[in-house]
């Protein structure tokens, strides 16, 4: 056993399977594991895809502003319709929450990382890569066709020839891949990695929304793999899972699709749910009101969400008893969202409103989530559905839901956390225009269309006749022009705050170390969070920790200050931790990702492309195998900076 | 960068591979030729990437070799790799499968030799060795034999489902999987159960199960599927009155529509009746559309076995020649149904219908009008 | 609650002004609502809320208090909001009782909503029960969707004299009071019926049959569209019902049943029955034409269409609209005539057909010069490697314009 310092250390051994060490320039992103930069690169992305979205929809507004509208054909404002709806749902709604949630989830539950950072890491890339392969088909004969649901039969060869739909199909493959690997992370960080004295119930809300959702997509999202895997065997190698000659039945991708795509809707508004259930209680100076009931509304919704797929197929011909069922089933869902509501407004109730733009996001989700809901609640029941599915009051109303809810609510959350992420203010000025401009844009928008689906506008049509457009001075045809005028000022609005994200990213104002006055964990340490986000875990013994640390009650039962953000910090800086272990980056998560995607041209190519895709993921995955669980302190350059202030030790 | 040992093998790759592109270029190519030189380069490559992977053979100075500072651990392959030639040569004088059993046990041995072999060089530390091995080694090893197991496990019980019959398989199933999740939870809510315990169970699980498994393939396949294989029943050869036993009597469960049918036809009493969708009452024809495919549900409700015949017009097979197109469900029985889909592309003409009927069951029939 | 009493002069101005809020309130609603009817198109074509049949009076009756509930509601959540945004704006006061909820609140104010959509559903069980009666139909038609127009066969029905089957396109005609069943399917992909004055939407699904019943109170045009997104054309695929009283709807019936006359012999539409021979009938049905040896033209759509099946063009000109309803075979003036007749009037003007000097030429050769420039189609089988050469809609003829001139004199015979 002697000299053994003379043999090879395993890092050395292992050659190419060093772990990176560089923390500069673009490596320390491209192989980070880190659950923050992780979270803003999510954010980046979808940020991307938002904008791409967008200027899909203001495109589909110019064509639609008048009749016979010539700036796209048929084909492409086909593409265009379904490309602006996959986009938006699975590439900015989803990745957006996903980033929130990587960033701040473990910040609120007072961990250090998540669970499995490599995966983390490899979900991130993952979605990137599925993102960007859908998008490709732009470039390679054009996009998908067939509408984000792509019934069948019409999303077969013979009626989309194109590859857009293979793009598609396999594109939301990957996504979902990234998606379920998320949701299992999430799920056991957030199940196993709270701080001491962080019950169940003790936790924000936030954390618990996601965490129903994280359920909603392990779920969810193996539905529509099947379905997908279905589409794509049809497509490419001549399955007849749809084709209705050889004895099936087109109704069997309706079905398999919305058990995917209902709970998706809760996946989409769950996440914004929790955001403003953070920001409402901040900013009224009091704490959530009934968080058990806003907890369990939202587990309710979760379950619920599973047995209301069909009221997407009411016009299909289930037969009565089914379509009786299901419109039962919709009206109940409506119970727990109402709950949600009702304790936002009482939130509100008695408090002490401090109207910041990320305030007046919430504010505006409550109003507009509302008109949504209950125009949702129109179309539960059954009959009147029967009249208004696919026509733009369907438009209008799920515009309300994921605009008006959802995006107000990922807003809302930028403006709250932008000087925790960033250390900087975003401009509180440019963010109330911002607001404003976003608001009256939406409704500007969307309101319109329920009087344009009421009075018989479908959906999907890339031109309207004048025909059908009705008489008067407020017909179809002002209508469709407003609409259109309303979503350039919703431009406006999307760039009123890119624009403030530029003047703040220059010269903002540097946050203060509690701006808001907040009440949950992830505030209790510095802006931005250092690597290993908590110099000491807290032990946690309130719902609000950090406000309760704060703030008591004085003998008149008078909320009184006791101590300063500052001073709750100092003292967790005091007591800091000896030994702090931290994740090394890894070069595999993004080779393994990069795989996905290649497999995939291959699948639609040329099979062998595919098989090298594969080599490249069964590389990456015996490279995640190999690497050894931590980089010696040798291989930093300068060696071992980690041990200047505290024992910061990186380990897989 | 490149070990001494590596640039010998890299150079020997390379000449393989040389020889290989001159081979298949120049002469003209035989298939043993092509193997034996593509062999060549694949061991060669696989050589050459363990050395460049595992840096083997490089002699830094002050390095004592390994093998000198400790002896070997005790290994299991040389047994292993004897026992797979013993059993290549039992194979070669009785069936193939054995053969190929040893041929797996000695490359087996082969490659868990080698790396072994080089890992104890690697160190004095027997437990580092033990890891490096492990490295190199699991994520080859894990997933073959989880990929082995999971292959033992499926023809097991698919021998054991393909013997017993459709009720009792059923059962079966549905107390495999109760009791495969009463030991989950069972070792979920006692975490800290003895390994050997849970051990125990696993091992006698999977030896039952590969002993039923083994049983079922000495029984054989249970005789509804001997005979369905024999006859070839998806093939619809004949669509006439002949008997034939087929196993599948409720086919139309296997079809995911089971509603929205065109119409639905019953044989009662010796008769052959007409629901069409929608339609109230019964009728003795059905209109359906030209070129649209039709589907129809057939429903046994007589004694004694009838299958649906389907006359579809007659098709041009050669010039003045034509043949009758008729599709038809199989033969049920009492209280079974069938699904038929078929397409008819041109429209009736007077004096030539087309028909659904009963083969052997004259005058009944329902004419299918194509406007 | 104390503090807000120590409220500042500002605050009972603010709570002044929500009393004065409070009282307007009525007026308020009263005129949001008026305004909201008031900002919506008259006379809208397809407007859900016109309807002009029992059906789709069921769901109206149905719809129309859950629409005045959801809206009252949706004032109450507003109005709530709104309230304590004013009221409890931050103007200094001491930071609130941490309350955590008021569980006994909380469940009233679930249990209420709950309650209201309890009745509700109630209301909507009954209605999905009631639409979905079939027993009592008196008439029925096939109705069979294809990209991108709606084909309607008539099975033969002696009580309306329906002798033997009518195949018709672009308009479904039924007789007024007649509770009327559409037996609808596709072809190709999944399309759906709707004409909104007479019943909501129903899928029309590949290989299977669905149930649609309509009836119509008084004579007119009914416009509709194709509603589940069906491909490329799917915005040009519109449906028109007309409704007939039930002495004109015989008339139609016994015209749609009239034998084919042929054009004189020397005529220009003699000229184009043999252009149409050439070039049309491989798809398009005339029934009761013949070649010139007297044998029957029986057309082969299945063999060039993908569908199988192209609009059957017997009576064309008894049609107001032709591909898939897309364009109108009137002219506009001709159009508004039919469109904006009284109920009594309607019936004649409708059956007098389109006549030379109503016919939309415009549209008409431009359809027969190049359809799909026209009408986005799949029509060129060559980019399409799946279907085996067979086109997806009207391809490009190339058809001189003598021969255009011909056809138009030829198609407008098809009475």
């Amino acid at each position: 056993m002697a000299n053994i310092e003379n043999f090879a250390t395993p890092s050395s051994a292992m050659g190419a399977l060093k772990r990176p060490v560089v923390t500069k320039g673009w490596r320390e992103w491209v192989f980070t594991v880190d659950h923050k930069k992780l979270g803003i690169m999510y954010m980046a992305t979808a940020m991307f895809f938002f904008v791409v979205g967008g200027l899909e929809a203001v495109l589909i507004r110019l064509q639609l502003a008048l009749p016979n509208g010539k700036i796209l054909n048929a084909d492409l404002y086909n593409q265009m319709f379904t490309m602006h709806a996959t986009t938006m749902v699975f590439l900015f709604v989803m990745p957006m929450a996903a980033g929130f949630a990587n960033y701040f989830i473990p910040l609120q539950i007072g961990a250090r990382d998540v669970a499995f950072p490599r995966i983390n890491a490899f979900g991130f890339w993952a979605l990137l890569f599925g993102g960007l392969f859908i998008n490709l088909s732009w470039f390679l004969g054009g996009a998908a066709d067939g509408g984000w649901f792509m019934y069948a039969p019409n999303s077969g060869p013979i009626f989309s020839p194109s590859h857009g739909v293979d793009f598609w199909a396999l594109g939301l493959q990957i996504a979902g891949i990234a998606s379920l690997t998320g949701a299992i992370n999430l799920i056991v960080t957030i199940l196993n990695m709270r701080a001491p004295g962080m019950k169940l119930m003790r936790m924000p809300i936030f954390t618990w929304m996601i965490l129903v959702v994280q359920f909603l997509l392990a779920f969810a999202v193996p539905v529509i793999t099947v379905a997908l895997f279905l589409l794509s065997f049809q497509r490419n190698f001549g399955a007849t899972f749809f084709d209705v000659a050889a004895g099936a039945d087109p109704l069997l991708w309706q079905h398999l699709f919305w058990i995917f795509g209902h709970p998706e809707v809760y996946i989409l508004i769950l996440p914004s749910f929790g955001i403003i259930s953070e920001v409402l209680p901040v900013f009224s100076r009091k704490p959530l009101f009934g968080y058990p009931f806003v907890v369990f509304s939202g587990a309710a919704i979760g379950f619920v969400g599973w047995g209301v797929w069909a009221h997407h197929m009411f016009a299909s011909g289930l037969g009565p008893v089914s379509v009786a069922v299901f419109s039962i089933s919709t009206m109940a869902i409506a119970v727990p969202t109402g709950v949600k509501i009702v304790n936002w407004t009482l939130t509100l109730w008695g408090g002490k409103l401090w109207f910041t733009t990320a305030m007046k996001f919430a504010i505006g989700l409550i109003v507009l989530f509302t008109i949504g809901g209950l125009s949702g609640v129109t179309h539960s029941v059954a009959p009147s559905d029967t009249q208004q599915t696919d026509t733009y009051y369907i438009v209008a109303h799920f515009h309300y839901v994921l605009f008006g809810g959802a995006v107000l609510g990922l807003f809302s959350g930028f403006y709250y956390w932008w000087p925790k992420m960033f250390g900087k203010m975003l401009n509180e000025k440019l963010g109330t225009w911002n607001f404003w401009f976003m608001v009256i844009g939406m409704n500007l928008t969307f309101g319109p269309m329920h009087i344009l689906g009421l009075q018989g506008q479908p959906r999907r049509m890339y031109q309207w006749t004048e025909n059908r457009a009705g008489e008067g001075f407020f017909n179809l045809a002002f209508w469709n022009l407003i609409a259109s005028i309303g979503s350039l000022v919703l431009v406006v609005g999307v760039f009123l705050f890119l624009v403030n994200i530029f003047i703040t990213a220059r010269s903002g104002k540097v946050a203060p170390l509690d701006p808001w006055g907040a009440r949950s964990l992830e505030w209790m340490t510095s802006n931005p969070p250092k690597e290993h986000n908590f110099d000491s875990i807290p032990t946690v013994h309130h719902l609000d920790e950090f406000f309760h640390r704060k703030y008591a009650e004085d003998a008149n039962g008078q909320m009184q200050q006791i101590a300063t953000a500052e001073e709750v910090l100092k003292q967790l800086e005091d007591n800091a931790d000896a030994h702090i272990h931290m994740p090394s980056p890894s070069y595999w998560p993004i080779v393994i990702a990069f795989g996905l995607p290649v497999t995939c041209l291959g699948v639609i190519y040329s099979i062998p492309l595919a098989i090298f895709g594969g080599l490249i993921i069964l590389m990456g995955a015996f490279g995640w195998a190999l690497e050894p669980s931590t980089a010696p302190d040798t291989d930093f350059d300068p060696p071992s900076s980690s041990n200047t202030s505290k024992d910061v030790v990186h380990v897989g | 960068m490149f070990t001494p040992g590596s640039k010998y093998l890299i150079a020997i790759t390379g000449l393989s591979a040389v020889s290989f592109a001159l081979y298949m270029l120049l002469v003209h190519p035989s298939a043993i030729g092509a193997v034996a030189l593509i062999g060549l380069l694949a061991a060669t490559s696989l050589l050459t990437g363990i050395t460049l992977f595992t840096r083997d053979g490089h002699a830094s100075e002050g390095q004592t070799s390994a093998a000198a500072l400790d002896t070997p651990t005790p290994s299991m392959w040389p047994l292993v790799g004897a026992a797979g030639f013993a059993l290549l040569l039992v194979g070669t004088i009785t069936t193939p499968i054995v053969f190929i059993f040893g041929i797996v046990a000695m490359l087996a041995a082969l490659v868990e030799w080698t790396v072994q072999a080089w890992s104890e060089r690697s160190s004095a530390d027997v437990a580092y060795n033990a890891q490096i091995r492990q490295r190199i080694l699991n994520p080859i090893e894990y997933p073959i034999l989880a990929a082995v197991g999971i292959a033992v496990i499926i023809f097991s019980f698919s021998r054991v489902m393909l013997a017993i019959n459709k009720d009792a398989g059923a059962i079966i199933f549905i107390a495999a999987a109760a009791a495969i999740s009463l030991v989950g939870v069972l070792i979920s809510v006692r975490p800290q159960l003895k390994k050997s315990i849970v051990g125990t169970i696993a091992v006698v699980a999977a030896l039952g199960l590969v002993g039923a498994g083994i049983a079922g393939m000495g029984v054989g396949m249970r005789e509804e599927l001997v005979v369905a294989a024999q006859e070839d029943h998806y093939a619809h050869k004949e669509c006439g009155a002949e008997k034939s036993e087929h196993f599948d009597k409720g086919v139309s469960e296997t079809i995911s529509a089971t509603s929205g049918a065109d119409a639905t036809i019953e044989l009662i009493d010796g008769k052959l009746t007409a629901h069409a969708q929608g339609i109230e009452g019964l009728q003795d024809s059905i209109t359906v559309r030209r070129s649209n495919p039709i589907n129809i549900i057939f429903r046994n409700k007589d004694a004694g076995e009838f299958r649906l015949s389907a006359y579809l017009g007659k098709t041009k097979v050669a010039d003045g020649v034509s043949e009758d197109l008729i599709t038809c469900t199989q033969l049920l029985p009492q209280g079974a149904e069938q699904w038929l889909t078929f397409t008819i592309a041109k429209p009736s003409v007077s004096g030539e219908p087309y028909t659904l009927s009963i083969p052997g069951l004259a005058g009944q029939s329902v004419e299918v009008v194509v406007p | 609650m104390n503090h807000i009493k120590n409220a500042s002069d500002a605050a009972s101005r603010v709570n002044m002004l929500t009393r004065v809020i409070g009282r307007l309130k009525p007026v308020i609603l009263g005129t949001a609502g008026t305004m909201f009817l008031a900002s919506c198109a008259t006379n809208a074509p397809q407007d859900t809320w016109q309807p002009k049949g029992p059906n789709a009076q069921k769901i109206d009756s149905l719809q129309k208090p859950v629409f005045a509930v959801a809206g009252i509601i949706g004032l109450i959540v507003a109005a709530a909001v709104t309230y304590s945004i004013i009221k409890f704006r931050d103007r200094g006061q001491p930071i609130p009782k941490q309350s955590h909820g008021n569980p006994a609140l909380e469940i009233t104010l679930t249990i209420i909503p709950a309650l209201i959509l309890a009745v509700v559903g109630v209301f909507t069980f009954r209605t999905v029960f009631d639409l979905n009666k079939t027993s009592d139909t008196q008439m029925i038609i096939n109705v069979t969707g294809q990209q991108w127009w709606w084909e309607y066969d008539y099975p033969a029905n002696n009580e309306y004299g329906i002798t033997q089957p009518i195949i018709t396109s672009g308009q479904l005609v039924i007789p007024v009071g007649t509770k009327v069943m559409l037996r609808e399917t596709s072809r190709d992909v999944i399309h759906s019926y709707w004409i909104p004055a007479l019943n909501g939407k129903r899928d029309a699904v590949p290989g299977r049959i669905t149930i649609n019943r309509i009836e119509a109170d008084e004579p007119g045009i009914y416009a509709g569209q194709c509603t589940e997104f069906c491909g490329l054309s799917h915005a040009n695929m519109r449906m028109e019902a007309v409704a007939l009283s039930k002495e004109d709807f015989a008339k139609w019936v016994a015209n749609q049943l009239k034998p084919y006359a042929a054009p004189a012999e020397g005529t220009l539409a003699k000229e184009g029955e043999t252009v149409f021979l050439n070039q049309c009938t491989r798809c398009h049905q005339v029934n009761g034409l013949t070649r010139a040896d007297g044998t029957p033209v029986i057309a082969a759509p299945d063999e060039n269409v993908w569908s199988g099946a192209v609009p059957n063009l017997s009576h064309l000109m008894s049609r107001n609209t032709f591909a898939g309803a897309m364009f109108d075979l009137l002219t506009p003036e001709c159009r508004n005539d039919v469109w904006k007749s009284d109920s009594a009037s309607f019936g004649a003007k409708y059956l007098a057909g389109v006549s030379e000097p109503c016919l939309n030429q415009t549209d008409l050769r431009g359809w027969l010069r190049n359809a799909p420039a026209k009408k986005p189609m799949y029509a060129n089988p060559a980019q399409l490697a799946a279907t085996g050469g067979k086109y997806r809609g009207m391809p490009n003829l190339g058809l001189s314009e003598s021969d255009i001139e011909k056809l138009v004199a030829y198609l407008l015979t098809l009475k």
